[in-house]
Parts: C-alpha cells; sequence; structure tokens
C-alpha cells in the first residue's frame, strides 16, 4: 500500500512517498549490492553511521545526499539490464522529486548546516572519491537502504 | 604451481533467515555428500569488513548457525561465509549477500487473545517481541522497531460463514452486538509501513458467545 | 532508395486511476507488418543524465498500438515519450509525445463500493484500484449528518467492518479513493443507505 510520509528534518516537514522507493530499490537490491564486491568501506556509513549526527543536523545532511545521489550517482549506474535500468531510473525521478521538496525548505533558512553536517558530508564525498566512479556510484547506490532507514 | 589440494563441493544456498531479529545463518550441505561434513563460519560487518570467526560455529556438522547477537545492531548490515570440510578437503568460503537486520527480518504473527459475553467479543493482540540474548534481558517489543505497527483483524461467523475485518492500531478490540450461542473465529496480522513488512495471519482463535443473558 | 517509414502520430497517453496507456495511431503499408518499440525519458534523464532514453522493453518490436507504461511513470515528475516504427530493415523517425506527461494528472474514479447491513454491524466491501491505493470512508446515521465519522481503509476486496449500529436504524455511506504518491483524492462515490436489523421501538 502506499506510504506518503511526514518526514521530520529539523525544522523541515516533508511530505514524501518512501514506499515506491523502497519497493524499486527492494527489486534490484541484490543484484546491485552484488556488483559491489568492496566489503571493506562504506560510503555513507564510514568511519561512522549516519544514526550519529544529532538531529539538529538531519534536514541540512539529507539535502546534501539528495543532491549528491542526483548529481553525482545515479548517471553513472548505467548496467546492461534493462530491468534494473529502469527501476534505477524510477528510484532517479523520485528522489529528483523528493531534492526539489527539500529544496524549498532549504531556501526558506529551515535547513541550518552545522559543523557536523558539513564534516559528515565532507567523509563521505572523500569516500566516494576514494574509488573509481562507477565502483563509488554503484556502492552509493547498493546502499541506499542505509539512506532511507535512517531518513524514516 | 604444481601444488595440489582437494577441493570440496561448496556448500549451497548459504543465506539468513531471520524471524523478530533472531538472525540465523542456514546453508545446504555440498552437493552429492553424505554425512560428516564439517563447517565453519564467520562474519563481518559491511563496511568494516574484517572477517571475524564465529566459534561456536567452527567443526559443526549441523547446517545452520545463530548469528543474532553478533547481527543484532540494525543500524548496521552485515555478511556472513560458510566453509565445508570433509576428510582432508575443503571447499571454498561462499558468501551471503548483504543483511540489513532492519529490512529483511519476517515477523511473527501477533499473539491473539479473546474472550466473549452472550452479545460481544473482546480481542487482545500482543505483538511479538525482538529477539533477546537471554531470558533476563529486558523485552523489546516490535511495535517500539516499527512505530507504524497496525493490526489487521478478521473474525469469522461459522454459522454464517461470514468474515469482517478491522484495521486498529491500538492493541484491543471489541466487537458488540452479535449472536449469542455463536461461535466466531478470530485471527490477526500485522502490517508495518516503515519498512514495508507483513506477518501472516495468526493461526483462529475460536470461540462461543454465550447463552442469552436478555 | 527505400522512401524511410513514416514516424508514428498521434502519440498520446490515457491516464486512469494511476495506470497509464501509451497510444498510437498506426503506420500503415501495404503487404507489411509494423512493428513499434517505445522509450521513455523521466525529467532526472533529461536534466541530469544527458537527455538519455529508456527502452520499454515490453513494447519492443510490437505490432500493437497501445503499451502500458505504468511501471515506468512512478515518479511525480514530467515524463516523455516516443515511439518508433520498423519494417524488417527499415526504421522510422522517433514519433515523440506532444507535451509532457506527469502522472499527477491522472484522472481518479470513486471506488465501486458494497454495503452492508449484517444484524447490527455496517460493513463495506471496495473494489482493487491497485496498490497505489487507499480509501476514505465516510459514514453516518441517516438525517444525523453531524454523526458522520471517517475511516481510512486499505483493506480491498474483502468485507471490512465500519460502525456498530442502532436497532432498526439506518446508515449512509460514501467514499473516495485517495492517492498519496500525488496526494489527489477522487469525487465522492453515490451513497448508499442500509437499515439495521430490529426496529427502533426497542429504544423508545
Amino acid at each position: 500500500t502506499a506510504g506518503n510520509k511526514i518526514l521530520h528534518f529539523g525544522a523541515c516537514r516533508v511530505s514524501m512517498s518512501m514506499t515506491e522507493i523502497r519497493a524499486g530499490f527492494t527489486a534490484i537490491k541484490a543484484n546491485i549490492q552484488a556488483r559491489d564486491p568492496i566489503r571493506t568501506l562504506s560510503i555513507l556509513s564510514y568511519p561512522h553511521s549516519l544514526h550519529k549526527l544529532n538531529s539538529s543536523d538531519r534536514c541540512c545532511i539529507t539535502h546534501h545526499l539528495f543532491n549528491f545521489y542526483v548529481d553525482k550517482v545515479f548517471k553513472h549506474c548505467k548496467t546492461e539490464d534493462s530491468y534494473v535500468n529502469r527501476k534505477i531510473s524510477s528510484i532517479a525521478n523520485s528522489f529528483l522529486s523528493m531534492k526539489r521538496k527539500l529544496g524549498q525548505c532549504h531556501e526558506q533558512n529551515q535547513c541550518v548546516c552545522g559543523q557536523e553536517s558539513s564534516e559528515k558530508f565532507k567523509q563521505i564525498l572523500a569516500n566516494y572519491e576514494g574509488l573509481n566512479v562507477t565502483s563509488a556510484a554503484m556502492k552509493s547506490l547498493g546502499e541506499l537502504d542505509i539512506l532511507l532507514d535512517w531518513m524514516e | 604451481s604444481g601444488e595440489l589440494y582437494c577441493s570440496l563441493l561448496n556448500p549451497r544456498n548459504v543465506r539468513f533467515e531471520s524471524i523478530n531479529m533472531k538472525n540465523v545463518l542456514h546453508w545446504s550441505a555440498p552437493e552429492g555428500t553424505g554425512s560428516g561434513v564439517l563447517y565453519r563460519v564467520k562474519y563481518s560487518v559491511y563496511g568494516v569488513g574484517k572477517w571475524i570467526r564465529k566459534p561456536e560455529c567452527r567443526n559443526i556438522n549441523r547446517t545452520w548457525c545463530d548469528l543474532s547477537s553478533e547481527t543484532s545492531d540494525y543500524e548496521d548490515q552485515y555478511y556472513a561465509s560458510v566453509k565445508a570440510f570433509l576428510n582432508g578437503m575443503f571447499s571454498d568460503w561462499v558468501e551471503t549477500t548483504r543483511f540489513n537486520p532492519l529490512t529483511d527480518t519476517k515477523i511473527d504473527p501477533p499473539m491473539v487473545s479473546v474472550s466473549s459475553t452472550d452479545r460481544s467479543l473482546s480481542i487482545i493482540l500482543t505483538a511479538p517481541e525482538k529477539w533477546k540474548r537471554s531470558p533476563e534481558e529486558e523485552s523489546v517489543s516490535l511495535l517500539q522497531l516499527y512505530p507504524g505497527l497496525q493490526y489487521n483483524v478478521s473474525v469469522l461467523n461459522k454459522k454464517t460463514k461470514k468474515r469482517w475485518f478491522f484495521s486498529i492500531s491500538n492493541h484491543t478490540l471489541v466487537v458488540p452486538r452479535l449472536e449469542p450461542e455463536t461461535a466466531y473465529c478470530v485471527s490477526a496480522r500485522i502490517h508495518v509501513t516503515t519498512p514495508i513488512l507483513d506477518s501472516g495471519f495468526s493461526k483462529e482463535y475460536c470461540i462461543a458467545t454465550l447463552k442469552d443473558k436478555a | 532508395e527505400e522512401a524511410l517509414l513514416p514516424a508514428p502520430q498521434n502519440i498520446s497517453i490515457l491516464s486512469t486511476n494511476m495506470k497509464h496507456i501509451l497510444t498510437w495511431s498506426p503506420v500503415i503499408i501495404q503487404g507489411e507488418t509494423v512493428r513499434y518499440s517505445v522509450e521513455f525519458q523521466g525529467e532526472y534523464e533529461r536534466v541530469y543524465a544527458s537527455e538519455s532514453w529508456i527502452p520499454i522493453s515490453e513494447c519492443s518490436l510490437i505490432t500493437a498500438t497501445v503499451c502500458n507504461i505504468t511501471e515506468d511513470i512512478s515518479a511525480s515528475v514530467a515524463y516523455n515519450l516516443r515511439v518508433r516504427a520498423d519494417i524488417g530493415a527499415r526504421r522510422s523517425e522517433w514519433g515523440t509525445l506532444k507535451g509532457l506527461f506527469n502522472r499527477n494528472t491522472t484522472s481518479l474514479t470513486p471506488p465501486v463500493m458494497k454495503v452492508i447491513a449484517d444484524g447490527y454491524h455496517l460493513l463495506v466491501e471496495l473494489e482493487d484500484m491497485g496498490p497505489a491505493f487507499q480509501f476514505r470512508v465516510l459514514c453516518w446515521k441517516k438525517g444525523q449528518e453531524r454523526t458522520m465519522q471517517q475511516k481510512v481503509v486499505k483493506e480491498v476486496s474483502s468485507v471490512v467492518h465500519l460502525d456498530t449500529m442502532e436497532a432498526g436504524a439506518e446508515y449512509c455511506v460514501k467514499a473516495q479513493s485517495y492517492v498519496e504518491a500525488i496526494n489527489r483524492n477522487s469525487n465522492f462515490s453515490q451513497t448508499q443507505c442500509v437499515r439495521a436489523q430490529g426496529d427502533t421501538s426497542m429504544w423508545l
């Protein structure tokens, strides 16, 4: 069943339909994660889990992460599998829709970026740039459940 | 190099089976092997990657290993791996897919208790508890892990064969204005929207309303 | 040199209750079987992925002039669609949808609903309109609109309990379908009223 949610990111309240993204990701999770042989590194969770962030930084890091996935990740995740590509397109377009909603909140200055979130995002980018672009993109896509679990 | 070693076929279908966050690694014996095969198990936290041996599952002949304790932090994801040994031969390590305890667990149906008067049923539902290390450890209801948890309740009138459904968020339901001396069967399931998790329906609990007091 | 095949024309989308069907006019070539292929492009592909297009495998080299694109129109952004024709090695240019399509514009119809009185119990059965749907059901005692209650129902194709009725009283129900993903609902269905068993004198 559908699952529109009011997600709270600090002062920002954004209504998002997470169910479709979760369903799309669940459909390709095994396929995508199997393409990531590197067990020793996590893009989102290294060195600390997103859960360690304090809640006042939630809005800013989420805003950064939406931009990160839309700008950097999805475009480098093309596969030879048409079904997987269509699901990735579905997730990417849903992210674009969510990015826009959260962006409105960010523009109304309700999405304050503290030092902790800036540090965390810098670390995520460093983890990402530490790998070649396709491996980094596929690993980031494979970690989408980490982001969704944390967001919800 | 001409190094000679005997290899054994790999364990098959290595996977986590998780219910209420009791996370048990299961596998099937290598094809064509009878008894006598022993196994070793290791696991790793995704992103850390250091493989850690599970001593209680070293040289075991069963085809499962309880890793609930090692995989209990549902902010992490995990891999596990199994290797088979037989008469000096051994297989490769065979890994699971990445396991996410929060989304990859199944949940049991709720416990259902039903009482009746002459014209009503009172139903009390209890969500299952999360796996715990020991009986002394404090119990955590799945209700606390999945705040969006709801119950779907089915009430079957055995006389008319009509089934009604109720969708409730709290754990009690009273169905008033029923027929006296009539058998009703109740079953329930759990529905979680975040992440999407549904238990199956519980078995049916049947009870009859009492003789009419009026 | 063989004439270029004409591109498919009149490409349009029929979208009802979150089911999106692409249709186009057939390309007529005497004595030949024309096959069609469909591709889609979301806003993400247009803006962030070099305007790339994604083929729909279920609608590749088909002879029908219809394609169910519901699975791929799975976000609330503007999508573009295109169709081309093939006869053997001969291939047409792409025919493209006039204007973009956003699923927010789908037309929503009220649910088919059956209201049942079973003894003193008010029940409703709602048609299955697909996973994106849930239903807002209003019920009230006839003549007493202020007693109106609202229930959000997600169960479909099963008899859902709404309320317990007073003996002999008449109760009315109406429902509208609601799609959370686009935050829109349909008009209300026709109101249906049923009467509880027993007679009202029991209450005098």
